[in-house]
């Protein structure tokens, strides 16, 4: 019995994301638990919010609309206000899911792939699209071969924004020639070319690694390869029949053509198909596997992962297609994950979030923007990563002195907005089942008031763990 | 002007090191030597477009490379013209007062020591110190605090950077929650924090940070509604300000990394640096004549414009060093110019200066510390790297 309620406890805050009342005591099997939530059918994507074809669509109907306005003199609304509410609706489902779902492994998967392929909704072209981005193209891929996670990340209007390959134009295309001869006529217009973000991204965050063995003109043919991997043309979506369920385009004219060459195979494929044809191939790359491989131990088990785990996992990628599941799976039934000091600081969003998941609280939509600039405080804002690398994800990152501070005055705040009697506070503790000591829980019953038991717990070092 | 401030800055440092003991001195090493100089780091995160910022007016490949970024108004006449090669963006126009008035010494082609084009491996490189990414675990900064014994240092950030990561202990500081805690729940707290190893020692110095009351002026800034570098640089000259308060900061911006359209985002983004530097020298008051900013990025970028009216990864970019204790009002570093052969890779700018030496020329004029020190702990093994002279005014004839 001790040992079922100790892998619970670990099932729910090691690898998911806190407890709720009562969700550990329902878990007799932690494994299987754990298990059960890497079914491709377990995903439960939040319902009736538009697709990134739809937003698109209303985008450019707003920006033509913006310039009439401004023409007659009247310009009438801002982007930001235009689309606040859009973004409200979006991050309210992402935390509804996050603090009131009961799959919280499956989420912290979710949540680990949306900052491995980080996108920052700092960028203003991208940032009604980076919510969607988890949505549309990590949700259904999660547990899925991490190739058809790639291509569906890297065609995504999100990533094709942030990292501005939607800009890039193949220097030899047909697009990059007309706009010369036009240039050349009449002295107006833009030069197009090669933007080389996206594929160094690619390259350097997404698969291989920072130390993965290529090179300087492996990104660059890689950026011609995607060259035309964009989006629909505003005039497309506005008046022409295009599908405003989809947010990609592939645009052949402006596609680099030619045979490309990367990390010693060559590519001859057609349009589209070559920059597909790399990324299948990249997500098979073992540099990929034993990159992201890596990344996965460190996120769920330690800041070093015992190489004999990183190893396994690698070679199950590499044996299964790189079935995701499969990978996760290797990790779970290793005894490693299971280590008592397999233990690792919660992130600021998982402590903010399992905080209001060990009251059993639902989200009040009143509270979000207190919620977002709590987050911000903690130095860890939603979706809002100050590079394409994403947030850290290292102990060392989240442990220092202004930071702590940052937690113990957040633990007051929330206390203090979650509410509820002794009773309520009390019970909350047993979110940490066996992990809550003795000390913090005679303190949390010292405590002078419900919202002080409450403070207590959030603020405890038993709390900041992800045990 | 110029001989008063050097005066004042000598009788500043006389009064310092007599308020000293004897013993006190011998023991604190170099840190007596620093006196009351202070340092103020700048790290811009993502890649400044050092050509974009300090402009080789006169260069005739910069029109050729640069031309179309022209007329946002960066170029052409808008510019401040520092000398007959070269020329400040629009937007640095105090710092243009500075350079005139001898506070102000920006350095072109410069780079930390490494050659690839990853922003993620070039922070590294210029916060570890060592001659290669991930060469070191701790910042340079914090073995520069670790070496001037007795010294204290904040950083303007939620968690600690890399930079000051190490064995000294470094303060953070970022615009506070007005939630107030609770004492007694704070001392409920600090018997459980005393039993966890681990984040003891984190509780405690948050603690003593937060009874020493360094939260400061951060709400007047919140309320004029300045961009974060201007916050941060406002907050840590008001500390280094203070008597017996920090002499050595750092401080982080981002949002520099412009690949497309950087025009419009330079424009705003270095009139943040422009403003952050006048609100340092407005914080640090009478400290300022003893002071110098030093302004880095990780790297440069593409001589060249892209397809995109950006840039992309390059290699030499521009620092900037700013302050009363600046021997500024001309440019340094080495510049092969923009002709294609003198192009590094044909793209990109050569660097030719070592961002440690820029560093190390600072260190050991301004905070008088020791050759050895500086080759062999701060920046390990680096004794072919030659620390920079003549970075720092003289304060006596």
């Amino acid at each position: 019995m001790s040992k079922q309620i100790n892998q619970a406890a670990s099932a729910c805050n090691r690898f998911g994301l806190g407890a709720r009342p009562g969700e550990l005591a329902k878990i007799t099997d932690a494994r299987g638990w754990l298990a059960e939530q890497l079914r491709d059918d377990i995903d439960s994507p939040p319902r009736g919010l538009p697709s990134s074809g739809a937003y698109l669509l209303r985008e450019a109907k707003f920006v033509r609309e913006r310039r009439d306005d401004k023409a007659a003199g009247d310009p009438k609304s801002t982007f930001r206000a235009s689309f606040a509410g859009d973004l409200r609706d979006e991050s309210l489902a992402r935390w509804r899911i996050a603090v009131e779902g009961t799959h919280g492994f499956h989420e912290r998967l979710v949540r680990f792939w949306s900052n491995h392929f980080a996108v920052s909704v700092d960028k203003r072209a991208a940032a009604l699209y980076a919510m969607p981005l988890e949505r549309e193209a990590i949700r259904p891929h999660a547990t899925d071969r991490f190739g058809d996670l790639l291509l569906a990340v890297e065609t995504h209007p999100a990533m094709l924004r942030y990292l501005d390959n939607a800009q890039s134009v193949g220097p030899d295309s047909m697009v990059a020639e007309r706009a010369q001869r036009r240039q050349e006529r009449t002295g107006k217009g833009r030069r197009s070319g090669l933007n080389e973000n996206l594929a160094r991204e690619v390259l350097e965050l997404h698969t291989l690694g920072a130390n993965g063995g290529y090179r300087q003109e492996d990104v660059i043919e890689l950026a011609r390869a995607i060259t035309g991997w964009g989006l629909p043309l505003p005039r497309d979506l506005v008046d022409g029949p295009a599908p405003v369920d989809t947010g990609f385009a592939f645009h052949p004219l402006a596609h680099e053509p030619g045979t490309r060459g990367l990390l010693g195979r060559r590519y001859a494929q057609p349009g589209m198909e070559q920059g597909r044809a790399i990324l299948a191939d990249l997500a098979m790359h073992p540099r990929t596997a034993a990159h992201v491989s890596a990344k996965m131990a460190r996120h769920f088990v330690s800041d070093v992962p015992d190489p004999a785990l990183v190893a396994h996992m690698t070679r199950t990628w590499l044996a299964h297609e790189g079935d995701i599941g499969a990978v996760c799976r290797a990790m779970i039934d290793s005894d490693t994950a299971w280590n008592a000091d397999a233990v690792k600081l919660k992130s600021p969003q998982d402590f903010v979030v399992s905080a209001l998941r060990a009251v059993g609280t639902t989200i009040d939509p009143l509270r979000l923007t207190q919620y977002a600039a709590l987050l911000e405080r903690l130095g860890e804002p939603e979706l809002k990563p100050r590079s394409p690398a994403g947030f850290p994800d290292q102990d060392s990152a989240w442990l220092e002195g202004d930071a702590i501070w940052k937690r113990l005055q957040i633990a007051v705040a929330l206390a203090g907005h979650v509410g509820g009697d002794a009773e309520d506070a009390l019970r909350a503790g047993e979110a940490l089942g066996p992990r809550l000591d003795e000390e913090t829980s005679e303190a949390m019953h010292r405590a002078g008031s419900p919202s002080q038991a409450l403070a207590t717990l959030f603020a405890s070092p038993a709390f900041q763990w992800r045990a | 002007m110029h001989s008063r401030r050097r005066f004042l800055g000598h009788v500043a440092l006389a009064c310092a090191s007599g308020a000293l003991l004897p013993g006190v001195r011998l023991l604190a090493g170099d840190a007596a030597d620093a006196g009351d100089a202070r340092l103020v780091v700048v790290l811009l995160r993502g890649g400044l477009d050092g050509l974009h910022a300090l402009i080789p007016y006169a260069d005739p490949g910069w029109a050729r490379l640069r031309g179309a970024l022209a007329p946002d108004g960066s170029a052409g006449s808008a510019m401040h013209r520092l000398d007959g090669t070269w020329a400040l963006h629009s937007s640095l126009a105090y710092s243009a007062q500075l350079y005139a008035a001898g506070q102000l010494l920006p350095v072109t082609a410069v780079a930390p020591p490494y050659w690839g084009r990853s922003h993620f491996d070039a922070q590294d490189c210029v916060e570890n110190g060592t001659d290669r990414p991930h060469g070191a675990q701790q910042g340079w900064l914090n073995r520069c605090i670790s070496a001037l014994a007795g010294q204290r240092a904040v950083v303007a950030a939620a968690v600690m950077p890399l930079m000051t990561r190490g064995a000294a202990h470094v303060d953070t500081w970022s615009p506070p929650l007005p939630t107030q805690i609770d004492p007694v729940l704070l001392q409920r707290l600090g018997v459980l924090y005393a039993k966890d190893k681990r984040l003891d020692p984190v509780f405690r110095s948050a603690l003593a940070q937060a009874e020493s009351g360094a939260s400061g002026s951060a709400n007047d800034a919140l309320v004029r509604g300045d961009a974060r570098l201007v916050q941060s640089l406002r907050a840590v000259g008001g500390f280094l300000a203070r008597a017996g308060g920090p002499r050595i900061a750092f401080v982080e911006d981002d949002g520099w990394d412009t690949h497309a359209n950087e025009g419009p985002i330079l424009t705003r983004k270095l009139g943040e640096l422009d403003a952050g530097l006048r609100a340092a020298r407005e914080s640090l008051g009478d400290a300022w004549a003893r002071s110098i900013v030093i302004v880095v990025s990780e790297f440069g970028r593409t001589a060249a414009i892209n397809g995109t009216l950006g840039t992309d990864h390059g290699s030499g970019g521009a620092a900037f060093l700013a302050g009363g204790a600046v021997k500024g009002g001309r440019v340094g570093g080495d510049f092969a110019g923009l002709a294609s052969n003198a192009l590094y890779e044909g793209r990109d700018v050569r660097a030719t200066t070592d961002l440690r030496s820029v560093f190390k020329g600072v260190l050991a004029e301004h905070l008088k510390m020791s050759e050895g020190t500086l080759d062999a702990r701060v920046f390990p093994d680096s004794a072919r790297t030659k620390p920079i002279d003549g970075l720092v005014a003289k304060k006596s004839a």
